[in-house]
């Protein structure tokens, strides 16, 4: 058999190969493309989403009938693909071209592929073992984080503009454990309070029928993988318009 | 004392009419425009990005601030600034429609990553739209260099709204404990930066380059105009205007 017949009848060669391919990329694309389209069709129209609100994505597709939820497993299918084919794409551009003249504009796109990857583990970390409670607090009122960890809310302050906007708010919060103070903090608007992987946050303040607060307690723990992805594609994405623009400018 | 909007819409439209014949009166269009905006800035002390009055009016100057200076690059720029005034003076009224929100922002929105996570989605939708502009002229034309500019307007506004999507999930954190929410803006926004992922990487295939890559640029500004009107008037997001 000559060398090109046995390759053409190599399983583990042809599926390496329909990974290595950008044709593969362009179809997993559109039918991920597809799936969300149906998905946010049918998500408004269907009850059942809400729980997507309050439960990890992982829990909420478990306990939720597969007739309502195929489209996301089939898009956590497609998405596995894409990342097996984004994967060894970026290497073998790298190995293939890594003697190129505009190095730069080979390795960019990589750098902003593997951004990439990186916030869809931050999706899949968090589809796992994110966590979100609600509560509606008072001044002095004390709640029990899932870390075993108090919380009191000592003071809960806001401030108001002569027309009745409010302008500002802070809550004073103290930390305890086992009758034992952790330490305070203070929360403001997108300023939460972190204890043990926790996120304590106040969402909105109500005045009737007197000062309470909407508390929601999150772990996210993608959070980070997400900002070292966000941080990786846009540094990939910059270095690649740079590079276009000096390429161009060489040219011109 | 504040300035009529509708007064500076009819005004600005009539330059960008006499644009059609005088270049210049486009630039003393979009002059105007910009002081509307920067005399609604002042009036507010802030960024005016929120409501639908002042981002219709935000998204409608954005096509101008990124036209005009691509339209230098082009051989005939009145053929490519023509249509986007017509985009722009469409805009504007649109912008009419709704009355101008002058109410002081909750305390969540007043941030850095707030106002960069909006500015930076306006402007990629300018940048999208440009590109379905170029698209356009392309069919008509079939000049290359209007197809490859369309490539450079996508992958321009392609990296400012994955910019602007970044900022806002940082935000997003700061403000709810998540970066990432099910509702149908957010859906939407991944629907459309998948949309623009798979042109970028359609166009380097041989099939897809030229006349499908063009049609797809025109495509994505359905996209754009979906996720960001249709969603908001029609679907209850947490970005509901």
């Amino acid at each position: 058999m000559m060398r090109n017949e046995l390759e053409n009848t190599n399983i583990p060669v042809k599926i390496l190969q329909f990974f290595l391919s950008l044709r593969t990329a362009i179809w997993l694309l559109m039918t991920l493309l597809c799936l969300l389209f149906y998905g946010a069709v049918v998500m408004p129209a269907n009850e059942e989403f809400l729980a997507l609100h309050t439960e990890p994505l992982f829990r909420f597709m478990a306990e939720t009938p597969p007739g309502i939820t195929w489209w996301l497993w089939a898009a956590i299918g497609v998405l596995s693909l894409l990342t097996a084919n984004t994967l060894l794409c970026s290497i073998e551009s790298v190995v293939k071209k890594k003697r190129a003249r505009h190095w730069m504009l080979i390795i960019s796109p990589q750098v902003a592929h593997i951004g990439f990857l990186f916030i869809l583990l931050a999706h899949m970390v968090s589809g796992y073992g994110s966590f979100k409670g609600t509560a509606v607090v008072y001044e002095n009122a004390v709640l029990r984080l899932p870390g075993g960890s108090d919380v009191l809310f000592r003071k809960i302050d806001v401030d108001m503009d002569p027309m009745g906007y409010m302008k500002d708010w802070t809550a004073d919060v103290e930390y305890f454990r086992g009758g034992v103070s952790l330490g305070v903090d203070r929360i403001r608007p997108n300023s939460p309070s972190f204890r043990d992987g926790y996120g304590v946050f106040i969402k909105n303040i109500r005045f009737q029928p007197y000062l309470v607060a909407m508390v929601e307690v999150c772990r996210e723990p993608g959070a980070v993988w997400a900002l070292i992805g966000g941080i990786l594609f846009m540094a990939g994405m910059m270095t690649l318009l740079f590079s276009k623009i000096k390429k161009e400018e060489a040219k011109g | 004392m504040p300035i009529n909007p509708v007064f500076i819409a009819i005004l600005s439209a009539a330059l960008y009419v006499f644009g059609y014949y005088r270049l210049p009166f486009v630039y003393g269009g979009f002059l105007l425009q910009l002081a509307y905006m920067v005399s609604r800035g002042t009036e507010l002390g802030r960024l005016p990005l929120t409501g639908p009055h002042d981002t219709l009016f935000f998204l409608s100057l954005s096509f101008m601030l990124f036209g005009i200076p691509v339209s230098f690059s082009l051989k005939n720029r009145q053929r490519f600034l023509n249509p986007v005034t017509a985009v722009t003076v469409c805009f504007m009224f649109l912008a009419m429609l709704a009355r101008p929100h002058s109410f002081p922002l909750p305390p969540v929105l007043k941030t850095f990553w707030f106002e960069v996570h909006v500015a930076f989605s306006f402007f990629s939708y300018a940048l999208f739209g440009l590109a379905a502009v170029l698209g356009v002229l392309y069919l008509l034309s079939g000049e290359e260099e209007t197809e490859i500019l369309q490539y450079k307007m996508i992958l321009v506004g392609y990296f400012l709204f994955s910019v602007a999507m970044i900022f806002g999930g940082i935000w997003a954190y700061y403000a709810w404990g998540t970066y990432w929410l099910w509702t149908p803006k957010e859906v939407w926004t991944v629907i459309l930066w998948l949309f623009y992922s798979f042109y970028l990487h359609a166009r380097l295939r041989q099939w897809w380059s030229g006349r499908p890559a063009a049609v797809l640029g025109i495509a994505g500004f359905g996209v754009v105009l979906f996720t960001y009107l249709g969603v908001s008037l029609l679907m209850k997001s947490s970005h509901t205007f």
